[in-house]
């Protein structure tokens, strides 16, 4: 009783504070914004010189304020939002007019997702690994070989590393496609062949997201093994003679693997927010560019929609870690 | 062993380098080709088609490669993929719906200067008040899934567009339309609200038009505005073959009874068998995937286009020498200034800043000598230079500028096009002195480049310059001119506004360039000095008529600051510019002479009160690779307009040629 007063239900408020502060800040700022949907939807329309007859824009404008559901002041306006949230109604999007922002939503999710989880996982897993071993056996000189090569791709920009394996997996040796989440004329379906087709162009991507994100596991654990195989209690496990390998798994892993088990939780609550830069290098469907168009052309239910997700996600994670954390350490479930 | 190591992936790193430097290099023969214009035969020149050395794909995605054309898509990815519906927001209707899948009631094709009869069969007939107007409709046009087209579905889609609200086009037919019918088959009659000598113009496709539905489609939907509309059908010579769901590409497939849209009537059987448009979110893609012949067309940056020449043994740009770009666009780029803001609402400080202006310095600087001059607010192309900038030139060269004290400047200089042929020639581009060269490639004239002349106006109205030669402002304080563009460093606006504030600079004035994403909204409500905004609206492209130029100038549209305007976005008008429009809504469009003559009025009053300058035409950077397709309009073989992205693209498709690769 004393976990669910003390521990739980403030976290469980903290929670709930937070998204409903994320909510309001996502509705402000767009607001504040110069960016005029309406005027965004008019200008794409005008688009290269197209022809709309200035004499009716005005009604124009008049019509798609009330299409969007602009009208009113901005309190209307939060608490019409408020009440379509509840509903579980985003709303739809200006800018894709009308398509409902869940629709818009949950086709890019799934190439967000598919590709950050895969990706985050893999480059956890094995940078921990690797950089845990690393670390411990910081003397060995295939430690410090590693830790060259991670030395000189980590500080490398990701748009530059991702546009040169671009440009030598896709131009130069061909092995794969340069742009897109399928290929050109497939339609989505269950067989090998698309699947085959996706996971090859999901694999330019996913490598150099995989191999950037895995330097950074990889150099985090590796330092922070260094640091915990430093502390007293490994030296005189060793010197009380205690076994090697449970020193690396019960002594030093299982301590410096702390901090990485919050980072991952953060990571994977991020995914939600999309890979912006990756999308844009390799032309990749996702949620990034999809929240970028939003915020250009002020698509305010779009951008709603995407970072309420994102808040969701990230808060829910924080949650998940708080709770689950006393499991992985128990000097928090002491207290 | 640190050494090492750094040494081994070194020599990777350099081994990588030496691959990428070692990218395919293909090598060139020529092959002949011909065409045919609307079934005429027509010789032309030869256009040399390179053969590389490596094999490229066969088949693409699903597609056999040597039967289907790729062209990048100009807007990008796709947002609602699914929604076909155009008549509804924004459709990226560029993915290929209004180049073919569409066909309009007539097309403007900016090269040749002509309007292409699409689903209509003539001119629009006006009544003598110009309050009905009777469009004539081509027969044996059938829908892409077989249903005959006929004035039924004209009728139906204008009082559809009335009846909803949720419609683009909604106000404007109800605004204008009182009644529509047809008393045949192939005849539909507009009955109008009140006068409109233009109003047939919203069925003309310049980028986009009323397209006309499918009634037996539409008719049986319960909320045509929420209709998806998917799988399409048009009129147009290609159907719907699939696309992606997540947006990046949607591809067409010819019409087996291609014979039954205006396209196949007019210039026959489109070679393609599919055309796929392909979105991509860098230009490094496009260049790579043309390089590797995966894009067939695409508009690029400057910088892009020399990559992609320079690079691309198979590749080659609109004109085959310099400047290789496309400077026959139907628009006009320029400066802007808000004249609802003081010091410019003086006509006085806007002629003094574009007298502190060198153009050949301007223009280099803006796009290395490439731009045709243009004195006037329409471009120095296609029908433009006969109907008014030649015709205009001596009223130019006479055009004065009082200075106060009884001196007077004549500020045209017919000379400057040849001073930027000149600086062309420095920079050591081969071009003929031919005086119809240099008109055509860097136009009549621009304005003398005249700092003391400047100076005298600015001094008139109460300027000063400070003790460093600095302008001040009549009250004594800095002048300080923001001149704001957007921030894509490779848009010409952007390139004006630098060129411009550099200009000012060197004058003495304190500018500064501020490129934002929100200068559409800021300029539209009005919170800015200056901008690279195009100091008019673009014509139509073909034609004489210049009543979409000058109409936003209309005194109706002006607003004051901090409300968005929908006309230019100088706020500036004039009683003499609302009689000019008066006069030519009371002219028929066709009417060619009249409408010279109303026109060059307008662009007369616009040079005496510059509420923005003209500079150059746009230029657009086409890159055409020529592996798989060639015979592609370029400006030895102009035989319709370049993009892939304009609606008359289709026109293009019957005469593009495989190379049988």
């Amino acid at each position: 009783m004393a976990f669910v007063q003390r521990y739980l239900i403030p976290r469980l408020l903290q929670y709930m504070l937070v998204i409903f502060l994320g909510v309001t800040a996502v509705f402000v700022i767009p607001r504040l914004t110069p960016t005029d949907p309406v005027l965004q939807t008019i200008a794409q329309l005008r688009s290269q010189g197209s022809y709309l007859d200035p004499a009716t824009m005005d009604q124009l404008i008049q019509d798609l304020t009330e299409l969007y559901g602009l009208e009113g002041s901005m309190w209307d306006q939060y608490i019409a939002l408020w009440k379509r949230l509840f509903r579980g109604d985003f709303g739809v999007s200006f800018f894709q007019f009308p398509t409902p922002v869940s629709v818009l939503i949950g086709r890019a999710l799934p190439w967000t997702v598919g590709l950050l989880l895969t990706t985050t996982v893999i480059s956890w897993v094995f940078g921990n690994i690797i950089g845990g071993l690393a670390g411990y056996f910081s003397r060995k000189r295939w430690a410090q070989a590693l830790d060259v090569v991670a030395m000189l791709i980590r500080p490398l920009p990701y748009y530059i590393f991702a546009f040169t394996l671009l440009l030598l997996l896709g131009y130069v040796v061909r092995l794969f496609p340069i742009a897109g989440g399928a290929g050109l004329g497939r339609k989505p379906e269950w067989t090998w062949v698309y699947i085959r087709d996706v996971l090859r162009h999901a694999f330019l991507p996913a490598l150099s997201l995989t191999i950037l994100g895995g330097t950074l596991w990889f150099q985090t654990m590796k330092l922070i093994v260094q640091n915990v195989n430093a502390e007293s209690f490994v030296q005189y496990a060793k010197l009380g003679g205690v076994k090697e390998s449970i020193i690396v798994s019960k002594y030093v892993i299982r301590n410096a693997m702390l901090p990485q088990v919050t980072a991952l939780g953060l990571a994977l609550g991020q995914i939600f927010s999309g890979a912006l830069i990756t999308e844009i290098v390799f032309s990749y469907p996702g949620l990034g560019t999809l929240l970028y168009n939003a915020v250009i052309t002020g698509d305010y239910n779009l951008i709603m929609g995407i970072t309420l997700l994102s808040i969701v996600a990230i808060t829910t994670a924080i949650l998940a870690l708080d709770l689950l954390y006393p499991l992985f350490d128990p000097r928090v479930r002491y207290r | 062993m640190r050494g090492k190591s750094m040494l081994l992936i070194a020599s990777l790193l350099a081994a990588l380098s030496l691959l990428v430097a070692c990218g395919p290099t293909p090598t060139m023969t020529p092959v002949e080709v011909t065409r045919i214009v609307q079934g005429t035969p027509i010789v032309v020149t030869a256009t040399p088609v390179p053969v590389p050395k490596e094999k490229a794909p066969d088949v693409l995605g699903v597609f056999p490669r040597s039967e289907t054309l790729i062209a990048a898509q100009l807007t990008g990815r796709v947002g609602a993929p699914d929604d076909f519906n155009e008549w509804v927001g924004w459709k990226w209707r560029d993915r290929g719906m209004q180049q073919l899948m569409n066909e309009p009631l007539w097309s403007i094709d900016f090269a040749t200067g002509q309007i292409i009869n699409g689903l209509a069969d003539g001119d629009p007939i006006y009544n003598e008040d110009f309050t009905q107007v009777t469009i004539p409709l081509r027969k044996g046009v059938t829908w892409s899934d077989g249903e005959p087209f006929t004035a039924a579905d004209v009728v139906f889609t204008a009082e559809t567009l009335m009846k909803y609200e949720g419609f683009n086009a909604h106000s404007f037919f109800v605004e204008n339309v009182k009644r529509v019918y047809a008393p045949d088959d192939y005849t539909v009659v507009f009955e109008l609200n009140q006068p409109n000598s233009r109003f047939h113009t919203t069925f003309l496709d310049r980028w986009g038009s009323t397209w006309i539905m499918p009634k037996h489609i539409f008719e049986k939907v319960d909320d045509p505005v929420k209709f998806q509309f998917n799988p399409p059908v048009g009129t147009g010579p290609y159907k719907l073959h699939s696309y992606d769901p997540a947006g990046y590409w949607t591809a067409w497939e010819k019409r087996e009874d291609w014979d039954k849209s205006p396209t196949g009537i007019l210039f026959g059987e489109p070679k393609p068998k599919y055309i796929v448009f392909q979105a991509f979110a860098t230009e490094g893609a496009k260049i790579l995937a043309q390089l590797i012949h995966q894009l067939d067309a695409v508009d690029l940056s400057a910088d892009g286009l020399k990559a992609a020449l320079a690079q691309g043994e198979t590749n080659r740009a609109y004109q085959l020498t310099f400047p290789w770009v496309v400077n026959n666009d139907p628009c006009i780029t320029g400066i802007t200034f808000n004249t609802a803001k003081p010091p410019y609402d003086n006509p006085e400080v806007r002629w003094a800043l574009i007298l502190a202006i060198d153009i050949v310095e301007y223009e280099a600087q803006a796009v290395d000598g490439a731009g045709t001059l243009s004195p006037v607010h329409i471009p120095s192309l296609g029908p433009y230079p006969e109907y008014y900038i030649k015709p205009m030139q001596d009223w130019l060269k006479e055009f004065t500028l009082d200075l106060g004290n009884g001196e007077t400047f004549k500020p045209y200089d017919p000379e400057a096009p040849a001073r930027l042929a000149e600086y062309v020639k420095s920079r050591g581009y081969a071009i003929p002195d031919d005086p119809a060269f240099i008109a055509q490639a860097f136009g009549y004239g621009w304005y003398k480049y005249a700092p003391d002349v400047a100076e005298k106006l600015l001094i008139k109205n109460g300027f000063s310059r400070d003790a460093d030669g600095k302008w001040r402002l009549p009250d004594g304080k800095p002048w300080r001119i923001e001149v704001i563009s957007r921030s894509d460093m490779s848009h010409l606006e952007y390139k004006n506004a630098a060129a411009a504030v550099q200009q000012w600079k060197k004058f003495g004035i304190d500018a500064v360039h501020v490129p934002s994403d929100q200068v559409s909204a800021v300029t539209q409500y009005g919170e800015y000095d200056v901008s690279g905004n195009w100091p008019a609206f673009e014509p139509w492209g073909a034609g004489a008529d210049l009543y979409r130029t000058l109409d936003v100038f209309n005194s109706a549209y002006v607003k004051p600051i901090g409300e968005p305007t929908q006309g230019h976005t100088s706020r500036w008008s004039s009683p003499e510019m609302d009689a000019v429009l008066k006069r030519l809504r009371e002219t028929d469009p066709t009417h060619t002479e009249q409408v010279i003559a109303a026109g060059t009025e307008g662009l007369k009053i616009l040079v005496q009160n510059m509420p923005g300058f003209p500079t150059f035409g746009y230029i657009g950077f086409v890159s055409w690779d020529e592996y798989y397709w060639t015979n592609w309009p370029g400006a030895e073989n102009p035989y319709t307009q370049p993009y892939t992205h304009w609606g008359p693209f289709k026109y293009m498709t019957p005469f593009l040629q495989p190379t049988g690769r």
